[in-house]
């Protein structure tokens, strides 16, 4: 034993070990992210038995290079979990989810670490049934679920879709941090059914793109932004996205001019967005009284053909089609848009299952390919300048039979939202915009390496520099997180050991 | 689960491994026969030690004594133990004056060294291998606050402390109560975790106590030896003061990175070090879960305030001694000289951090100027390289509280800059000591290898 005059260091690692995990699998863990930035992670395991039904959980906050900033231990039902978490610049909110109480509990933690509200709430029929068949339905491991996103400084918006049988509605909940407070806001319009997409928060306003469905098949929804104040949750403004175009805006960003903008792709007038082709991209500056202040349409045959081989159906050669995952503008005006490749190919198991089945076969003649990552250059003014492409390997996905006939725009969408088979992972920009780095996976069968890829595209100072790791392991899974910008979380979980092990990797 | 109790009582810090590395800056030249003869020494000592073990509970006792011997080789293998013969001399003359006075340490076999390790603690291994860090030793302020602190760890020594704690917790494991608790755990289905971290905590709790007795007596045992060597006893005071509120600014100047790595041909970016928001920001430090009592309770030694208080009468009454008996200058010197010593060896146990903090540190002062460019253009050569790899983690260690915020700066600095910055801000860097380098060798070398990096 050394006797010391007085203690010594202790070990210094971007490194986090947790053992004595009793269900590896059932293991909630995330990262705390402020928008694109991480801010720390959170992992939650049952640590022991109480009783037969009552698990002791651990709850373990670290900050983003995996030093414990907290561990609390609680006592619960074996049936919680934490669905997600979220961070907005002072506090942290967690949202546990109890699968026998059928109840959502929102934990928010201060700037102090200490616990500052619980917001609960039991869940309606029709968000169960949602629950049920989407995230529940999956592997939980999967981690797909996302509703929670932060106002900075002010608290947290979450956007929960619910569905009944064949009706889908959508609720939007604000639980402020800096009082107790909160708001809830469903669509009181008529209509069978309701896609409602938070899009952003902006000068207190929450902007959500609505899509209301006059039935099931109804090809031509109504789109519309509703602006809601975010202090009461009262609707400002609900303005109609059909102008000479339909446009059916999927994301916003702030530009550097502080004016939001709403983009997304664009139809003819009284276009069907389940069958026809659409037209292109459109970008919108929109207010905060829903007044639209700019529009900018960039059609797939003329400003984009220009840079890509682009067909007059928005098909680039062996490419496909283009889903756009985000949009950046960095510090020098230039807006970047990121987006990734797919196309309808023949399926060999579709062709033989129908084949076979004498035309009943529940597998599609024709499959989804995931194909390559595209990146964008626009200049301030959304004229496009450049346009490059990074290939990576492609994805499969057989359809079920019938989906042959639905549009291959819509299937982006069913690709991104049913099927999750995008490689895409995140994008993260600096605070400055002069750097932001965009992740997707990938897989390689090298000479040398054949396994998974974990891979970068990044913009500094007006370079693009890619790069990649290798995420192989030889762990009972992995996965990868996001962490401070430009590096990543590699954790991995060892079932037999009933262990966590996660390191930080950078990539350049 | 006994042998992983036995550990997690007996768990000595581990210590880095040594890196593959050549470096340019050379050590003062250690005594390498000298380092053997210790080292031969602690192994025969543990081999007498080992044959003369009784039955009762012989593996433990041997698995302990083996991991004992396995720190005190890995320090004497090491370019970590100072055995250059000016330190080396001078402190063994320190010890000779205190032995000398104190005629119940002239049995004792001591190996009294300085390490070349940054942090700043003194301890004893228990089987006579003694050692003074050179990151304490850069701290101290006279030849009398280093007799305080060999003095401090002789009384460890001469006490028995090591081996009797030893004794006592090999003991407890093996009770029939103890054996009798670790069964019946074994067969719990519910809440064994908690009992099971009850059963630590209790035992954590009580070894920690008798260590911070043992360091109140060690402490009263060390004045007894030191009154009589003529040295100033009021040193002890001083030094547990000034060990109280040990920190690197006490040494140095906070780091003014902008003014280290602005160059005018490639200006500094404030960006690289602007604070971000955090998660729980005003987190106060301790967060912990335990009770402030559960908290003191952890503790291996008493607050130094405490250990001043409970030495102040005898120290009222110890008169006048010197502040230095052997070698001011030499004393000095040394303090100056550990420092490069101290972040050379960081180099090569890796932590490539802390070498460029006290690089930069040394560079800013004035201090060693030539060894504090060189190195800092090496380090961030390796920074490039390993950021390359995706292995900048391996070399530098990552922001967190507790450390100075200086030091926290410079690892944001590292952890934001992409490659191709890592690349510019070194060339630059070294294009602006050029012509102050010429002729140092391996400078020149790590400015080519920065240059080429700019078109990697």
């Amino acid at each position: 034993m050394m006797i010391a005059l007085l203690m010594s260091p202790g070990i210094i690692a971007q490194r986090v070990s947790i053992e004595n995990v009793l269900k590896p699998f059932k293991t909630d863990f995330g990262a705390i992210k402020e928008g694109t930035d991480v801010k720390g992670y959170y992992f939650f395991w049952a640590s022991d038995k109480i009783d037969k039904n009552t698990y002791e959980w651990t709850l373990r906050i670290t900050d983003v290079a995996l030093k414990t900033l907290k561990e609390v231990k609680l006592q619960d039902s074996k049936e919680v979990s934490i669905l997600e978490s979220s961070f907005n610049g002072t506090d942290l909110i967690l949202l546990f989810y109890n699968d026998k109480e059928r109840t959502f509990e929102y934990q928010v933690y201060g700037a102090d670490g200490k616990k500052k509200f619980n917001y609960n709430r039991e869940l309606t029929k029709k968000e169960e049934r949602y629950l049920e068949q989407s995230y529940l339905a999956t592997d939980d491991d999967e981690h797909t679920y996302k509703g929670l996103y932060p106002v900075e400084r002010k608290g947290f918006i979450s956007n929960m879709p619910s569905r009944e049988d064949k009706d889908y509605t959508f609720q939007v909940d604000y639980f402020s941090t800096e009082k107790r407070k909160q708001w809830t806001y469903t669509p009181t319009m008529g209509g069978k059914k309701f896609i409602g997409d938070y899009l952003g928060t902006f000068n207190g306003v929450v902007y959500i793109e609505v899509l209301k469905f006059a039935s099931m098949m109804d090809g031509k929804p109504e789109s519309s932004i509703v602006g809601l104040n975010l202090e009461t949750g009262k609707q400002i403004f609900e303005k109609e996205t059909d102008s000479k175009y339909r446009f059916y805006p999927a994301t916003m960003s702030v530009m550097n001019d502080d004016k939001g903008y709403i983009y997304g792709e664009y139809f003819d007038a009284g276009g069907n967005i389940a069958k026809d082709k659409s037209l292109g991209f459109a970008f919108w500056g929109i207010d905060d009284k829903g007044k639209i202040l700019s529009e900018k349409y960039l059609s797939w045959d003329l400003e984009l053909g220009k840079h890509l081989n682009v067909s007059s159906k928005g098909k680039i050669d062996d490419f496909g089609f283009m889903f756009l995952h985000s949009m950046v503008q960095t510090n020098d005006g230039s807006i970047y848009a990121i987006g990734e490749g797919y196309k309808k190919t023949a399926s060999a198991l579709g062709i033989i299952s129908q084949v076979a089945s004498g035309g009943r076969g529940r597998v599609s003649t024709m499959k989804l390919k995931v194909t390559d990552m595209i990146l964008i250059r626009f200049d301030k003014d959304f004229n496009v300048k450049d346009a490059m492409i990074y290939d990576k390997n492609s994805n499969n996905i057989e359809l079920q039979s019938g989906m042959e006939f639905v549009s291959t725009p819509l299937l982006g969408k069913l690709i991104k939202y049913n099927f999750g088979a995008f490689d895409y992972a995140y994008t993260q920009t600096n605070k400055d915009n002069s750097s932001f780095t965009v992740t997707y996976a990938d897989y390689v069968r090298g000479k040398d390496y054949k396994g998974s890829t974990f891979n970068s595209i990044s913009y500094n100072n007006g370079k693009i520099t890619t790069d990649k790791i290798n995420t192989r392991s030889d762990a009972s899974r992995s996965y990868v997180l996001p962490s401070a910008q430009g590096s990543v979380l590699l954790l991995d979980i060892y079932r037999k050991d009933k262990r966590f092990e996660g390191h930080i990797e950078r990539l350049n | 689960m006994k042998k992983s109790l036995l550990f997690f009582l007996f768990i000595i810090p581990g210590i880095y491994g040594i890196a593959q590395l050549k470096p340019v800056y050379a050590f003062q030249q250690d005594d390498t026969v000298l380092k053997k003869k210790y080292y031969e020494e602690a192994l025969q000592q543990k081999k007498f030690l080992l044959s003369s073990l009784g039955k009762e509970y012989k593996d433990d006792y041997k698995e302990i004594y083996e991991n004992r011997f396995e720190e005190v080789a890995d320090l004497l293998k090491s370019s970590r133990a100072v055995t250059s013969p000016e330190a080396h001399g001078y402190l063994q003359s320190l010890l000779k004056r205190i032995v000398a006075a104190n005629g119940e340490l002239n049995q004792l076999p001591v190996r009294l060294v300085f390490s070349r390790d940054w942090w700043p603690n003194a301890y004893s291994m228990g089987e006579g291998t003694l050692v003074v860090n050179a990151g304490l030793m850069i701290f101290l302020d006279n030849e009398a606050e280093l007799v305080f602190v060999i003095c401090h760890e002789l009384a460890h020594y001469y006490l028995n402390h090591s081996d009797n704690a030893i004794k006592k917790n090999v003991e407890r494991v093996n009770s029939e109560e103890f054996k009798k608790e670790i069964t019946r755990l074994s067969r719990e289905e519910y809440r064994v975790r908690q009992q099971v971290e009850d059963l630590l905590k209790k035992m954590t709790f009580d070894t920690r106590r008798h260590s911070r007795e043992n360091e109140a007596e060690a402490d009263r045992q060390a004045f007894r030896f030191m009154k009589r060597t003529g040295f100033d006893c009021q040193a002890i005071k001083t030094c547990l003061q000034r060990l109280d509120k040990v920190d690197d600014s006490l040494l140095f100047k906070p780091l003014d990175l902008e003014q280290v790595f602005n160059s005018p041909g490639y200006a500094f970016r404030k960006r690289w070090i602007e604070k971000e928001s955090v998660l729980f920001g005003e987190m106060t430090e301790d967060d912990s879960p335990l009770t402030k009592k559960e908290r003191d309770s952890l503790k291996t030694h008493p607050d130094c305030v405490k250990r001043i208080a409970w030495l102040e009468d005898s120290l009222a009454q110890s008169g006048e001694g010197k502040k230095f008996m052997i070698n001011e200058e030499l004393f000095k010197g040394l303090k100056k000289e550990f420092v490069p010593e101290m972040a050379e060896q960081e180099y090569r146990d890796k932590d490539l951090g802390r070498n460029l903090y006290y690089s930069l540190a040394m560079l800013q002062q004035q201090q060693n100027i030539p060894l504090a460019v060189y190195t800092v253009a090496r380090d961030l050569n390796i920074a490039y390289e390993s950021q390359k790899d995706h292995r900048l983690g391996d070399w530098f260690a990552a922001e967190r509280r507790g450390l100075p915020p200086d030091y926290n700066l410079l690892l944001r600095l590292l952890k934001r800059l992409r490659l191709e910055e890592i690349a510019t801000l070194n060339y630059n860097f070294c294009k602006r000591y050029e012509a102050r380098m010429t002729g140092y060798a391996g400078f020149e070398k790590e400015m080519e290898k920065a240059r080429k990096k700019l078109t990697d």
